[in-house]
């Protein structure tokens, strides 16, 4: 077993530990921007009911960064495998970064749609700025976008 | 046996010192508790905002609780005695995707256990046992986390869905949606995690 298992020991509790990492905050911030957005809709369309339905994009939007976590958590975890690659602590600790930078771009982008959807759908209901927000939140998610593809660009450097 | 990078780098050390079997059962019971937080997270913000609104308005209970338990259902014929309440069990929804979190929990800590295999003694600290027992603990901790996060999230939409809903009802089933992606969180979580634990192999036990 020891001639078929090459690299280090440990590494492999970073690679695990950045692709929960990369899960576990995207989804901290796609709820925090859900629940925040949610929580504008629901109060906006007391008052304007024919609104809520053009206002579920920042949620869709927040919905989305949990997606870009889970693709960068099954790619690291399917890329752990000491017996077809050596993994040395290098590969790692790369694992550990990556998973970590998406996950917490995700926390970031995710408040950040939060809060800004939660205003715009307010603010929309009262003028119509629909254009203004909007622009706002698909930046929000194309910025962690943007991460994911950097790291997906690292990745075959391990 | 591979060797680790130098003696000055002091988590490996550590780390390898630590049993698989340890780093497993943290990770289970994780997976578990943790999502069970979640859960009950969730129901207590919808259910304290639920109960408050209904004094009001008592029909946004019936599409909102879930109820086929006993003790709910007792709760519910006391409140249905009341002269003016129309509370009839139809279809529950708001804390059904709390509770769908607690589900998840359950059903990836039994998966995790299934995958535990016993080694011999001699073996313990082989790498391939030890990146078994990594790969067990970050499966439990991903669900557990993810599914505390979609509880809550959940928890707090359906608070305001249940304040919404006693205003307008015609506003139930359009915050519906949002909730809808708020508890698809609890199930990435779900997927990784098992993906993840097909990676907890453990080494053939060489006599």
């Amino acid at each position: 077993m020891a001639s078929t298992f090459s690299g280090d020991e440990t590494a492999p509790f970073f690679g695990f530990l950045g692709a929960a990492a990369a899960l576990v905050f995207s989804c901290m911030g796609a709820a925090y921007g859900t629940a925040k957005s949610g929580v504008g809709v629901a109060s906006m369309g007391v008052m304007r009911p024919e609104l809520v339905m053009k206002s579920i994009v920042p949620v869709v939007m927040a919905g989305v960064l949990g997606i870009y976590g889970l693709i960068i958590a099954v790619i690291i975890s399917t890329g752990i495998n000491p017996k077809a690659k050596s993994y040395y602590l290098f590969d790692g600790y790369a694992h550990l970064s990556s998973g970590l930078a998406c996950g917490l771009a995700g926390l970031s982008a995710g408040m950040a749609i939060g809060i800004v959807g939660d205003a715009g759908v307010r603010a929309n209901a009262q003028i119509e700025l629909l254009l203004g927000y909007l622009r706002i939140t698909i930046c929000l998610g194309l910025k962690d976008e943007c991460i994911l593809r950097i790291i997906i660009v690292f990745y075959p450097l391990n | 046996m591979a060797a680790t990078l130098g003696d000055s780098s002091s988590w490996s050390t550590a780390l390898v010192k630590i049993s698989p079997y340890t780093f497993s059962a943290v990770g289970i019971a994780i997976a578990i508790g943790v999502s069970v937080l979640g859960a009950a997270w969730g129901i207590y913000i919808t259910g304290s905002s639920l109960i408050g609104a209904a004094i009001k308005a008592p029909r946004i209970t019936s599409k909102n609780l879930i109820s086929e338990t006993a003790p709910t259902r007792e709760v519910l014929s006391t409140l249905s005695q009341r002269p003016h309440s129309f509370v009839q069990q139809k279809v529950p929804h708001i804390v059904i995707f709390c509770e769908a979190v607690a589900i998840y929990g359950v059903i990836v800590a039994i998966i995790l256990q299934t995958k535990l295999e016993s080694v011999p003694s001699s073996q313990i600290y082989e790498p391939e046992t030890l990146r078994a027992g990594y790969a067990i603990f970050a499966s439990g901790i991903i669900v557990g986390f993810a599914n505390l996060v979609c509880g809550l999230c959940v928890g707090i939409i359906g608070s305001s869905c249940a304040l919404s809903d006693a205003q307008n009802s015609s506003l139930f089933v359009k915050i519906l949606v949002i909730e809808i992606f708020g508890s698809a969180l609890g199930l990435f979580g779900v997927i990784v995690g098992i993906i993840m634990s097909a990676q907890a192999t453990w080494p053939a036990k060489s006599v």
